[in-house]
């Protein structure tokens, strides 16, 4: 059984991994797909649905992990330059 | 001098060294920016630019998605083995790899997964399909059909068979860059081998009615091979519903790795053909060779990371389109959209700019990675074989522009790409004298231009 405080958090984590990549088009695009993903099922009422899609994010968080730390580990050595212009 | 040069000393000393991913505050005038950015721009081939440029080329190539990476680590680091060595645990483990690759890849098109081979990429699948097939039949099939509009590989894979002394028909395709398939159902003959057509052109973006093909290619029991490098992962592929016998694949187009690919080969009914590796059989006689197990991986979780992204990708990819195209033509007019609006893949957009000369234009957009017409397929200044095959006239080809729009493509990179080439071709127009000349009325080609 899945609470809804552990979906939000699981959500939470998501984002706050997601935003240490130092590539700008990989982190935008994970705050989006993480927020739309949590979106598409956030009707969900069966809750055996409700346990298999959050154990499948959480599968995925620990690859997000695992990839922002790797991706980390080669940052670009010029910024993008939506970056730069965003000063 | 003296003191400038002791001033530029000092800033450099004090200055942020490469590499550190950091916020910078630039206050004021554009002067102050433009001495601040000397630091971190890029210096390339003479032009200075003041960061990574954006990237909207995803017909050339995509970059590869995180997940896509992280499936390979594991096996480049750990499961290292051969997967042809039958006698240990690496090359079991290798194997099984591989296998669980194939079935991802053999998913997403339809296929079973006897029937895929992987290759070094799909322009190696191209070849070993048009000379494979046509070498096997050589006896009684001397025919190929094919378009104007293919991929270089196939069209110099078809020249190369002319020589050896097979026919070739090129057909021709209309202004929208569809094939007319009055005009296959035509020129297919008794001894036609193969019909190869690419299921979504890489210049032009245009989607080829590939059932009503395979429908006609069923009729007259003609192989149809067709590129579909661009497609898979793109838009649905059954190669059931289209009738399809041979298919290149290729991984770094849908965010996998490069140097790896695949060719599906039907087997009910059976397609034969001849390898062009020749070596210990692996691949089931088709591709000899140690298969590249990272990549071949990389390929497989592409290719399901794919199949589970496909809508909600198109859907994205589709409103970044139509942002692109509306954006540019709120502000200017006089911009024409290469081959068919309706029958389309949306993450390609091919636009002319009338009145503008192209390579100038590509000059002033240094800051967006985009494509041109001329500049992809041959080294020359020549426009894209492709757009003269649409029949686009020579000034409008020159000025073409390909926008690749992918996965991670964002709003805000769409909006300043509209920025600079609405800023671009507005700054060129106002120095064109011909476009002066059409805003007056005049009609361009029917000017009688005096010799001096």
């Amino acid at each position: 059984m899945v609470s809804r405080s552990e979906v939000l958090s699981l959500c939470r984590a998501m984002l706050r991994a997601g935003r240490q990549y130092p590539h700008y088009n990989l982190r935008e695009y994970t705050k989006r797909r993480t927020l739309d993903g949590f979106r598409m099922n956030k009707n969900l009422t069966d809750q055996s649905k409700v346990n298999e899609a959050y154990a499948e994010a959480k599968a995925q968080l620990v690859v997000l992990e695992r990839s922002v730390k790797f991706h980390s580990l080669y940052p670009p050595k010029t910024k993008n330059i939506m970056e730069v212009k965003l000063q | 001098m003296a003191s400038k040069a002791i001033t530029s000393t000092i800033r450099r000393a004090l200055s942020k060294p490469h590499g550190v991913v950091s916020r910078r505050h630039h206050l004021s005038t554009a002067a102050a920016a433009a001495t601040d950015y000397e630091d971190e721009s890029i210096m390339m081939k003479g032009v200075r630019i003041s960061g990574r440029p954006l990237y909207l080329d995803m017909q050339a190539t995509t970059p590869i998605d995180p997940r896509v990476f992280d499936a390979m680590n594991d096996s480049g680091i750990n499961e290292y083995g051969n997967p042809h060595s039958r006698t240990h645990l690496y090359g079991w483990e290798a194997e099984n790899a591989v296998e669980v690759a194939r079935i991802q890849v053999a998913k997403l098109i339809g296929a079973s997964p006897k029937e895929i081979i992987f290759m070094s990429g799909a322009t190696e699948a191209n070849n070993t399909a048009v000379k494979g097939v046509m070498h096997f039949y050589k006896d009684t099939k001397k025919h190929v059909i094919t378009t104007q509009t293919e991929h270089k590989c196939v069209l110099d894979s078809c020249r190369h068979l002319q020589q050896e002394g097979f026919e070739v028909t090129y057909l021709p395709v209309k202004t929208d860059g569809l094939v007319d398939l009055e005009m296959l159902r035509e020129a297919i003959r008794p001894d036609t081998g193969l019909v190869s057509i690419m299921a979504v052109n890489n210049e032009i973006g245009v989607v080829q009615p590939m059932e009503e093909i395979g429908q006609i290619c069923k009729e007259h029991n003609v192989p149809f091979h067709t590129d579909a490098a661009q497609a898979i992962g793109k838009i649905p592929v059954d190669v059931k519903k289209w009738n399809i016998g041979l298919m290149s694949m290729s991984a770094h187009k849908i965010y996998g790795p490069k140097g790896v690919g695949a060719l599906f080969v039907r087997r009910r009914p059976r397609i034969r053909l001849e390898p062009l590796m020749n070596g210990g059989g692996q691949e089931r006689g088709l591709r000899s060779g140690t298969a590249a197990t990272q990549q071949i991986l990389g390929f497989g979780a592409a290719c399901d990371l794919a199949m589970k992204e496909m809508e909600y990708d198109e859907k994205w990819i589709k409103g970044l389109q139509e942002r692109l195209l509306n954006g540019i033509r709120e502000k200017l007019d006089g911009v024409v959209v290469n081959g068919s609006m309706e029958s389309r893949y949306s993450g390609n957009l091919n636009l002319s700019f009338a009145y503008v000369e192209g390579e100038s234009l590509l000059m002033g957009l240094k800051e967006v990675a985009v494509s041109s017409g001329s500049a992809c397929t041959s080294a020359s200044l020549e426009p894209s074989y492709v757009l003269r095959a649409l029949g686009v006239d020579e000034d409008m080809a020159h000025t073409s522009i390909r926008f690749g729009i992918g996965r991670f493509t964002t709003k805000e990179e769409i909006d300043k790409a509209v920025e600079l080439t609405v800023k671009q071709v507005v700054k060129l127009r106002e120095m064109s004298p011909l476009y002066e000349m059409v805003k007056e009325g005049i009609d361009i080609k029917n000017i009688q231009w005096s010799q001096h």
